[in-house]
Parts: C-alpha cells; sequence; structure tokens
C-alpha cells in the first residue's frame, strides 16, 4: 500500500544500544524529522545515570496519525545496536513487529549472544551491515547509528528530505564536512532500506489531518516548562543541578540573558530557594527547578515563604527515591513531600501537569498563582514527563498575565502600611523593597498584620486562617483546568483518579475499556493542593469503583483522595523505574467492572 | 579610638540625637537584646551610616538569619528580612540579583555565619556581591541560651559542653579573606564610633564587604570574650597597614590573641551585578 493512502498511522520504534553508541541521538534525529513530516509523536528515553560505562540506553518513540496520549506497551519495531542490551526487549516487538540489527559481527558470537537467535516465529528480522556501510561511506564505524536510522527510514518509506533538514540543523556550527559525512552515511543506510524487500505493512501511513499540521512544536516536558517560563515573563532563576531537572536550568541560562532576565547557579538547593525567596520578595518573577533530594533540602524554606508570604515557583521534576534512589529512572513519589514537607501547617499550591503541552500551562499559571496568593507553587513533573517528546501546539497569543499582584492603594494621609492586612479574600495589598513610604520586615516568626513578630493566641489562630483560607481561592484561578473528566458521562462502572505523568496511560486504558464496553470515565487532577474537592467528590459519586494508579508504592495520591474524601479508593502501584503499562491498568479496570457486575446481580 | 572621653550631659545628647537625623531610620520597635549587649551599637551604626550616606529607607533592606543579632531588621525603618538560620545570604543575594539598585545588609551572629550558614559565606565573597555582612560574633548561642559556637575558644564551659569544649575555634578574617571578599575589617563593640566609622566604609564599599564585629554576650559569657577580657587585648592596626597587601592581611589576622581594628584588606573589583550584565550583552549579541 502506497504511503499517501489513506492508512492510519501507529507504529512505535524502540532504538537500543549501549550509552556512547548514539542512541538517543538516532531516536532523537527520528522523533524530529517525524513531527516535521506532520506525524504526532511521543518519544521518551531511558538511559542510565553513567555517561559511558556501557550501560543501556533505549530511545523509544511511538509515531501517529491520530492524538494518542501515552507509549504503547508493545513496539512495532526493534533497532539494536547493541545486541546484549536490546535481547532482553525483543519481547516487547509485537508480533509480525520487526527486528533491525547488525549482522555482520565483528568478531565471532558466542551460541546465543546474537540477537537473530532470540525472535519469536512471528518477528520479522532485517539483518544489516550498519558498521560496513558507514565504515564505506564514511571511513569510520561511528556513523553506523546514523546508518541504522536511514535504514529505517528507508524500509518504512520515511522521507528522505526531512531527515536531511534535520541533521543539518542538529550538525549546524560543526565543520561542513562532518554534516556531509553524517548525510553520507544516512543516505547510504536509507538506499539500503528502501531496498530491501519487506511486507507492506511496514510502511508508514497517513501523516496527521492537514488542518492541525501548522503549528505543531516537538518538544519535551522540560523544553515546554522553560517555555512557560520564558512567556510569564521570568525575571530570575536561582538553581543547582539535579537529574531530570537540569536541563529546565540549561535552556532557560542560554535563554534568559537574552531578554535581561537573570540566572545564577547556586551552591546548594538551600540557597537555590532562598534566593528565589529574596527575588521573590524583592518583586521578580523568581524560580528555581530541582527534583525529589533537592525539594527535601528546600521544605524549610518552603515553609518561611508560606509564613512570610512570598512568591515562589519550584519546579520540582520527581525521580526513584528515596534518597539518590534511581536518577534516571521514573517514580511519582514526591508527592507527600511536596504536600506535607514543611514544619508546622505550611500549606502551599502544587500544580502536576499530566502533559507536556500541560507542563507550558503549569509552568506560566504557576507564576501567576505565586504572584496572586502570595506563596511558593510548586510544580511537580517527573522524568518520563521531563523528557517525554511530545509535538504540542502553543497558543498564538501570550495567556499569561504580567502582573497578578494586589496593589497598595496609596491613601492620603497618614495611614500605616500593614503588609499581612487581613481581608476578606486573605490576600493582603502587597509592597515591594523601592515602594514608598510602605517600609516592613518580612519574617518567619508568627506575626501580626504589621509584621512584627507576634505569639499571642488568637493572633496565630486568625493568621494561620488567613494563610490557608486565601489558598482555597487558587481553585478557581482563570485560565487552568485544574481538574476534567474524559471518558463516559454520568454513572459508570469504573471510574480512574489520575494524576501527572501516568494519566496519558490512563487515558489509554481508559479508551480500551470503553471499547470493550465497560462503562468507565477518567478524572485528571492538575491541583493536587489545594485539592479540587467539589469536582473530585462529584466524580466519586458517579463511579462505582475508583481506581488510583500511580507510580509508587505508599499509594500516595489514594492516600491522599482518601483522607480529604473519607472514601476508600482501589490502588494500582507499580515503582518499576518506568511508565505503568496500559494493560495492567486495563487489567484492573476489567477486574473491578466485574466485580461490581457481580454485585449488580446479587 | 582610644581618646579620653568627655562628659556627656543627657539634654545635650537628646538634641544632639534627634537633630541628627538617625532617628528616622529607626523603627518604633525596641531592641530586645539584654542590657550591655554589644549588639545595640548595630542600630547605632547602621543609622548612622544611613544618614551619612544619604540613603533612602525605601532603597535600604536589611537581611537577617535566627540568633540575637538576627533580630535587628525589626528595630530599622527600611524593608527587612528575617529569614532562617543560616540562610541571610543567599536570600540576600535573591533580593540583589532582583534589584541592583537597593542596598541591602546582612547582620548575623557566629553560629549563624560559620555553623549552619557556613557552606554559603564562600560563594558571596567570590561572586563579590555588592552587599555589607556585619557579623556579630561573641561566641557564643545566646538566643538558646548559651551553647558553644564555632567561634568559643577551647575550654570554654557552656550547656551543650559543661566540661569543655574540645573544638578549636575558626578564624573569621583568614576564612573571609581567602575565600576572595574585596573588603575585610575588625571592628569592636566596646569602641561604638570607630564600629559606626567602620560600618559606614562597609557599607559605601562597592562590592562584598565583611565587618568582623567582637561583640561580648554579658548574659552567657562571664570568662571568655568579656569586655574586660576584650578591652584589654584589642588594639588598632598599625598605622602603616597596607589594605592592599593580601599576605600582610592575611598575617595580621592571624593574631587572635591580640584581635586588631581596622580595615585588613579592600580591593575593588567587578560585583556579581557587573559580571550578569556581561552575560547578558554577551547573550543579546548572540540573538
Amino acid at each position: 500500500m502506497a504511503k499517501n493512502a489513506k492508512q492510519r498511522t501507529d507504529i512505535q520504534i524502540a532504538i537500543c544500544g549501549s550509552a556512547g553508541d548514539g542512541t538517543i541521538a538516532a531516536g532523537d534525529i527520528l522523533k524530529q524529522a517525524m513531527a516535521k513530516a506532520g506525524y504526532n509523536v511521543i518519544a521518551f528515553d531511558v538511559y542510565p545515570p553513567e555517561i559511558r560505562g556501557f550501560g543501556k540506553c533505549i530511545a523509544r518513540a511511538r509515531i501517529t496519525s491520530e492524538q494518542v496520549y501515552s507509549l504503547k506497551s508493545e513496539s512495532d519495531c526493534l533497532v539494536s545496536l547493541d545486541d546484549s542490551h536490546a535481547i532482553p526487549h525483543v519481547p516487547e516487538v509485537c508480533k509480525y513487529g520487526t527486528v533491525i540489527y547488525e549482522d555482520t559481527p565483528m568478531s565471532e558470537m558466542a551460541e546465543g549472544t546474537h540477537i537473530s537467535s532470540h525472535l519469536a516465529s512471528a518477528q520479522l528480522p532485517y539483518g544489516v551491515a550498519f558498521r560496513e556501510i558507514s565504515e564505506r561511506v564514511t571511513s569510520s564505524a561511528r556513523s553506523r547509528n546514523i546508518v541504522a536510522v536511514g535504514y529505517l527510514a528507508g524500509l518504512y518509506d520515511m522521507p528522505a528530505e526531512i531527515f536531511h533538514q534535520v541533521i543539518g540543523r542538529k550538525f549546524s556550527g560543526k565543520p561542513k564536512e562532518l554534516t556531509d559525512s553524517v548525510l553520507s552515511a544516512f543516505d547510504a543506510g536509507f538506499q539500503t532500506g528502501a531496498e530491501t524487500f519487506r511486507l507492506h505493512f511496514d510502511r508508514i501511513g497517513a501523516s496527521r489531518s492537514k488542518s492541525k499540521q501548522s503549528d505543531l512544536v516537538m518538544m519535551s516536558g522540560n523544553a515546554a516548562t522553560v517555555r512557560g517560563c520564558l512567556d510569564a515573563g521570568i525575571d530570575t532563576f536561582f538553581g543547582y543541578p539535579i537529574t531530570p531537572a537540569t536541563t529546565i536550568m540549561e535552556m532557560l541560562a542560554r535563554e534568559m540573558p537574552k531578554r535581561g532576565a537573570r540566572l545564577l547557579q547556586t551552591e546548594d538547593e538551600i540557597s537555590a530557594i532562598a534566593a528565589t525567596l529574596g527575588a521573590g520578595y524583592a518583586g521578580a518573577r523568581a524560580a528555581t527547578a530541582t527534583s525529589g533530594p533537592g525539594l527535601a533540602l528546600m521544605s524549610e524554606m518552603m515553609g518561611l515563604g508560606a509564613m512570610a508570604e512570598l512568591p515562589a515557583v519550584a519546579f520540582v521534576s520527581q525521580r526513584g527515591g528515596p534518597s539518590t534512589g534511581m536518577p534516571t529512572k521514573t517514580e511519582q513519589s514526591d508527592l507527600n513531600l511536596a504536600v506535607f514537607g514543611v514544619a508546622g501547617d505550611g500549606q502551599r499550591i502544587i500544580l502536576a501537569p499530566t502533559n507536556v503541552e500541560g507542563c507550558y500551562k503549569c509552568a506560566g499559571k504557576a507564576f501567576e498563582m505565586a504572584e496572586k496568593y502570595q506563596t511558593p507553587v510548586i510544580v511537580l513533573l517527573d522524568l518520563y514527563l521531563s523528557n517525554r517528546y511530545e509535538a504540542v501546539e502553543l497558543p498564538v497569543e501570550n495567556p499569561f498575565s504580567e502582573n497578578c499582584s494586589k496593589p497598595v492603594k496609596k491613601k492620603p494621609g497618614k495611614t500605616k502600611y500593614s503588609r499581612f492586612k487581613l481581608t476578606s479574600d486573605g490576600i493582603s495589598p502587597r509592597a515591594i523593597p523601592g515602594d514608598e513610604d510602605c517600609m516592613h520586615t518580612v519574617t518567619g516568626l508568627e506575626h501580626n498584620e504589621q509584621g512584627r513578630p507576634n505569639d499571642q493566641p488568637e493572633i496565630h489562630q486568625i493568621m494561620s486562617a488567613k494563610r490557608h483560607e486565601k489558598l482555597l481561592t487558587a481553585v478557581k484561578h482563570p485560565g487552568i483546568t485544574i481538574s476534567k473528566r474524559f471518558g463516559d458521562k454520568g454513572k459508570v462502572d469504573v471510574g480512574i483518579l489520575g494524576w501527572g505523568s501516568t494519566f496519558g496511560e490512563i487515558l489509554e486504558a481508559m479508551i480500551e475499556a470503553r471499547k470493550e464496553g465497560i462503562r468507565c470515565s477518567a478524572m485528571k487532577v492538575v491541583m493536587l493542593s489545594p485539592l479540587p474537592l467539589g469536582p473530585i467528590h462529584a466524580f466519586m459519586d458517579d463511579c462505582g469503583e475508583v481506581l488510583v494508579p500511580e507510580l509508587n508504592y505508599e499509594a500516595q495520591f489514594a492516600a491522599l483522595v482518601t483522607g480529604a474524601t473519607g472514601r476508600p479508593v482501589h490502588r494500582l502501584n507499580r515503582v518499576t523505574g518506568t511508565p505503568m503499562r496500559v494493560r495492567e491498568i486495563l487489567a484492573e479496570i476489567r477486574r473491578l467492572a466485574g466485580q461490581t457486575e457481580m454485585i449488580a446481580a446479587e | 579610638m582610644m581618646n579620653i572621653h568627655q562628659p556627656v550631659y543627657l539634654e545635650d545628647k537628646l538634641e544632639e540625637v534627634e537633630s541628627s537625623g538617625k532617628l528616622a531610620y529607626r523603627s518604633q520597635t525596641l531592641p530586645t537584646w539584654c542590657p550591655g549587649c554589644g549588639y545595640f551599637s548595630i542600630v547605632e551604626g547602621v543609622s548612622k551610616a544611613m544618614t551619612d550616606l544619604g540613603l533612602n529607607q525605601k532603597d535600604t533592606v536589611c537581611v537577617s538569619g535566627i540568633g540575637c543579632a538576627s533580630r535587628f531588621p525589626f528595630f530599622m525603618n527600611t524593608f527587612g528580612f528575617h529569614s532562617l538560620h543560616g540562610r541571610a545570604l543567599p536570600v540576600a543575594t535573591g533580593i540583589k540579583v532582583a534589584n541592583d539598585d537597593l542596598t541591602v545588609i546582612v547582620v548575623g551572629g557566629d553560629g549563624d555565619a560559620f555553623a549552619i550558614g557556613g557552606a554559603h559565606i564562600p560563594h558571596a565573597a567570590r561572586r563579590n556581591i555588592d552587599i555589607t555582612y556585619i557579623l556579630f560574633d561573641n561566641g557564643v548561642y545566646g538566643l538558646t541560651k548559651g551553647q558553644t559556637s564555632p567561634t568559643s575558644i577551647v575550654g570554654f564551659k557552656t550547656t551543650t559542653t559543661p566540661y569543655l569544649n574540645v573544638d578549636q575555634p575558626l578564624n573569621p578574617l583568614m576564612m573571609l579573606l581567602s575565600y576572595g571578599a574585596s573588603w575585610v575589617a575588625q571592628a569592636y563593640a566596646g569602641e561604638p564610633h570607630h564600629l559606626t566609622e567602620m560600618i559606614e566604609a562597609a557599607v559605601a564599599h562597592r562590592g562584598f564587604s565583611y565587618l568582623h564585629v567582637l561583640s561580648p554576650c554579658v548574659t552567657f559569657d562571664k570568662t571568655s570574650m568579656t569586655y574586660k577580657n576584650l578591652g584589654m587585648t584589642v588594639r588598632p592596626l598599625p598605622g602603616d597597614h597596607d589594605t592592599s597587601d593580601f599576605a600582610a592581611a592575611m598575617a595580621a589576622a592571624q593574631n587572635t590573641d591580640l584581635p586588631q581594628l581596622g580595615v585588613y584588606f579592600a580591593k575593588e573589583r567587578p560585583t556579581l551585578a557587573d559580571g550578569l550584565n556581561e552575560i547578558a550583552a554577551r547573550a543579546e549579541a548572540t540573538v
């Protein structure tokens, strides 16, 4: 079947190699090119914490014509750049799926060490001489990853000219001879692939419908976060490198100075958040980014931010924990730390986007909220979301407000300014250094309306109420979806409550379950503190059973929801360091739907 | 220093204080320190320095951590940030990076600075961030009622070292010099006029200025850094001390038995703001 026939596209390609093989680079070229060619792409790379050292790297990309929400449990194609790493992944290749591998090893291999001996009978083997081709056209074996990408593109009939553009851009700034050599490696691979006899369903199908092609950009969760920061007018950023948040600081370090904004790499995470609060106090839109271990260090400062009512935005990209845990593996286990990690009653706002586009929106809105509600805002990401690539459509008009601060109204005569004035919504007019006649001192001590230390019983009661009640209005903050229901409306057998990056898998599982005739819907919760209890209660009222799948061992979100609503939920927890499998969620939905039927029958 | 003081009459003093303009920098909150505490001179010194330098209250931020000395911002009629134990310097860094037009004065004690906050001092100094750090060293934890501090002498008995303190004290002047602070000086709370001069010079310096103030704790230290002991040992730096000579500054800082007062080292170099402006200029050139 020719590619211009209206055949739906849904193929997932996994490239697997050893650190240093160029696996991630090959995957990057593939996903950039396919997004440029007009396909939806969701991509996620898995790599070891070591830079070299022969750790396993896998770049996965799902290329589709329709909107999808997550990677698939099974891949349609596996490209092996290193058989010892790729062999365990052969079972993830679907029936009649493709396995592409090096068929001319450098030396004799022991029995069972070559990938070809591990294929199932219904998997299609494509042996290619990557190394020989690379050596022939570039006089070096180093471009074998590019040859592999070229072969893949040729085999699937992907548009070579777009790969050329992507490679040209990736190597811009490098010597022309190098770019030419890489392009010739691609072409040699492409030609070999195109000349290979293959079955028709290996070819790529239609791209997205034409109407939506123009404004889509391929970006990672962290890149979308950075774009959100820039569009919201970030003034200062203070950070300390930590996987998987480091790329946020790296991208901001390039972009912020171009706009006159300032970025500083601090001596630790404590100073990063301290400086962020200092800058926020001085009127800046200020942010930091870290992971769980960094947030643990920041928790005392987060309490100061709550007490002194200071704006600050902290992007926290979770990874496997506790402690140093699994720095390059994904997990959703810092929810408790984000929600509860503070001395005393120090509630703050927590937003958890569920996809790359959400990262952009939450990042920008976090600055608005921090400024308006005068409190730290944590945007909770995770490695799977930070490093996941999606083709997203960003708004043409900047959607973020420039100033959300409640201004001090100047009254004629001598009214002394009260920084922590009690108001109906709990939000006090805020002055910053430089404002005339508004001198005041902020403090982590309990204080009265003027900001003077005060530990009288009624003061602590009233001020605690002020600090908590002002956050309740944040649930109605304009321009952001803080919870949303998908799937069947009205009463359903099974409802799935989800948060963060796992929500993509939840949606896919829900769609499958509905195809099977199960009445089912899913709700994403983006604001995790304060919880949007109204919509959550309404959703739970409609559900026979409620399932909460999440990537942590302690069922942290399930416990949070149960604690807040007093209603039991079913938990589904995995801590494998990888995204949750759609089929695992689906199995649980089926089980719960069966239970509901049995109860109904009784 | 060391001059013979003339008798002072209360009426004259009141008139002098009221006409000086210093009170405009004082808040209506009275200092909470113990009678006789060396810290009273911070408020006096900073107020006078601000008066003399013509600083505007609204453009000045006093930042502190936690401890007796750290209560200082509440006593000033400026903007203030009473932050967390040990974290005054990074908070001040954030304020100054956000708004370089502000005058930022950081005040802290020896525990706040050299125990819990020790990690921040080298970085504030090496970045040469344009703030003033006034460190009141009394060699004891006062707010928690008398425990040993990083500058307590060996043998000092406190509630947590009831037999003796065995940890050798730090030498803050040598530390700050080696960290690259561009202005380092020492003063003594028992010499308030000299202290005020030093505060003024510290605030006037463009870059990171560190003023070490020896300040007795009259409540929890009856044996070590008392007015009596310090009063007998402190002396001015030699008249020919060269403030541009780093080696001479380090040599003078080693003399902890006879602490010398005055400016040890002063050298202008680009500040953090200069550096960030340079980065912005290079980045804008790429656009």
